[in-house]
């Protein structure tokens, strides 16, 4: 199976949050509910953008290879890679939003306090664990280029979104 | 020495008429780093000040309301509000059934942007009965939770004034994440203030000083806040919260019946990252505990704490 399309998904639902993200904290109006879903859609389109960087340079990649089925096997390999960490991660994520929104507040609290907060600063090293993951698993030094394109693709969803739309308190 | 908060130490106001007093970049630096605090110095030496050495009034405004947009987003994660209501629901539940006529009015005293008078007025969390008020001791934030009230519609009401003074008549006061900034002897004037007025009841929700909550706080205010005071200063006043005693024995100088809710013996740290002091008048009590049911269970006073506690 390719991982091309679980790693997309991955990716431009991460985009989507980091939208929210940048634009949180920025507006104390008390009902957000649209401008939320705003930030989150400008995440995503800003995340789709990037992402096509790493996307390209495995067609490149691809397209320049002399076996492409070796190539395309070493890439999946790598993407395979990739996707271990950053699906345990995601999965912590859910859980910890499932426990937020789903629990009664006490343990909303506890789902905010070492769930969702940590694992914030956790991204980067979540993105580092994929790119690790992607050589390890027999992805080659193109998977790892491929891999850090995205990683740094996706972190750059949150500052750019923040700097284009949400610099100012409003 | 307690860590000295930045927010605290920018702004300065004429104690007897809350006018807006000149405050040297120069010597707030020097008083962080008297203090090891080189950290924090750097940060004001950062921020902008006039030809004279003052810290300039308009961008100290803009920074702290930046600042508290910022630290609304933690309170609204940690649903501060639907913690209060949790409370306060019981209490006007028990205020009601003493025969006390409405409409009843709840003051949030040092209520910076406001957020949790905006959210209870918001949602109508309280009912109608319950007039909405926040004071705060900073003119540029209280006129910024006015205005951002005004542009939702929402149905409150913001005074300048400071918490010593007591600018509003209430039948329940309550705060959030202001006792900290209080020393002991002032926490006690606090509570005493609002004993000798004729409130019913008042409810102070600070950080729980647990030894999680330094480290907690450094994860959040890491992980949500952007400016470096914020940080900071989100650090500081957890290593600088009141113990649940300390609290305790403030509140009784209120003369009144001195709660806590939810202390460290009576609830989980990880769950629990504000928790309130609070104190009603003796009758007050009963119906308290019955409107609140099982939960009364983490309702505390001094007979569960012994005094070589503190
Ligand atoms: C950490 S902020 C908390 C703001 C808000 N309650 C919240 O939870 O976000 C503390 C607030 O207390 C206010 N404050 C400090 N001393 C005060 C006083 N003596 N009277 C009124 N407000 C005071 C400050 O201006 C500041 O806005």
């Amino acid at each position: 199976m390719t991982p091309a399309l679980p790693l997309a998904l991955l990716g431009l639902t991460d985009a989507a949050f980091s939208g929210f993200r940048a634009y949180a904290g920025r507006d104390a109006r008390i009902r957000k509910g649209r401008a939320n879903v705003r930030a989150a859609l400008r995440g995503l389109a800003v995340g789709a953008v990037l992402l096509l960087v790493p996307a390209l340079a495995a067609v490149l990649w691809l397209a320049a290879a002399a076996d492409r089925d070796r190539a395309y096997d070493t890439l999946a390999a790598g993407g395979r890679g990739f996707l271990l960490p950053l699906t345990c991660y995601a999965v912590a994520v859910a859980l910890s939003l499932a426990a937020y929104f789903l629990l009664p507040f006490r343990a909303g609290t506890l789902a905010m306090v070492i769930g969702l907060g940590p694992l914030t600063l956790l991204r980067p090293l979540a993105v580092a664990a994929g790119c690790l993951a992607a050589l390890l698993n027999g992805g080659g030094r193109p998977s790892l280029l491929v891999a850090g394109l995205a990683g740094a693709a996706v972190l750059c969803v949150e500052p750019a979104v923040h700097r284009r739309w949400y610099r100012e308190v409003r | 020495m307690d860590r000295l908060e930045i927010s605290d130490l920018i702004v300065a106001f004429d104690p007897h008429d809350g006018r807006r007093l000149p405050v040297r970049r120069a010597e707030v630096v020097e008083q962080l780093r008297a203090a090891g605090d080189a950290r924090a110095a750097r940060i004001v030496a950062g921020l902008p000040a006039g030809p004279d050495g003052v810290l300039e009034p308009a961008a100290v405004d803009r920074l702290l309301i930046g600042v508290h947009t910022e630290l609304q987003r933690l309170s609204e994660e940690l649903r501060i509000g639907r913690r209060l209501v949790h409370l306060l629901g019981p209490l006007l539940t028990a205020i009601r059934t003493t025969g006390v006529r409405g409409p009843y009015r709840l003051v949030d005293v040092g209520c910076g942007l406001g957020y949790l008078i905006r959210w209870l007025a918001a949602t109508g969390a309280l009912g109608p009965d319950v007039e909405l008020v926040g004071v705060d001791l900073d003119a540029a934030l209280v006129g910024e939770a006015d205005r951002l009230a005004r542009a939702e519609g929402l149905s409150c009401r913001f005074v300048h004034g400071d918490a010593f003074a007591l600018p509003e008549a209430a039948t329940v006061y309550v705060s959030t994440g202001v006792l900290h900034h209080f020393s002991e002897p002032a926490l006690a004037d606090f509570f005493r203030a609002q004993g000798a007025s004729p409130a019913l009841a008042f409810c102070h929700y600070d950080i729980a000083a647990t030894g999680l909550a330094p480290v907690g706080a450094w994860v959040f205010h890491r992980a949500r806040m952007r400016h470096p005071l914020g940080r900071h200063d989100g650090v500081a006043s957890a290593r600088r919260a009141h113990s649940d005693e300390a609290l305790l024995r403030a509140a009784a100088a209120a003369g009144m019946r001195a709660l806590l809710y939810e202390p460290r013996r009576a609830a989980n740290p990880f769950c629990t990252t504000l928790r309130p002091v609070l104190a009603v008048r003796p009758p007050l009590e009963a119906p308290l505990r019955a409107a609140l049911g099982r939960a009364s269970r983490r309702l505390l006073g001094d007979e569960h704490f012994t005094p070589a506690a503190a």
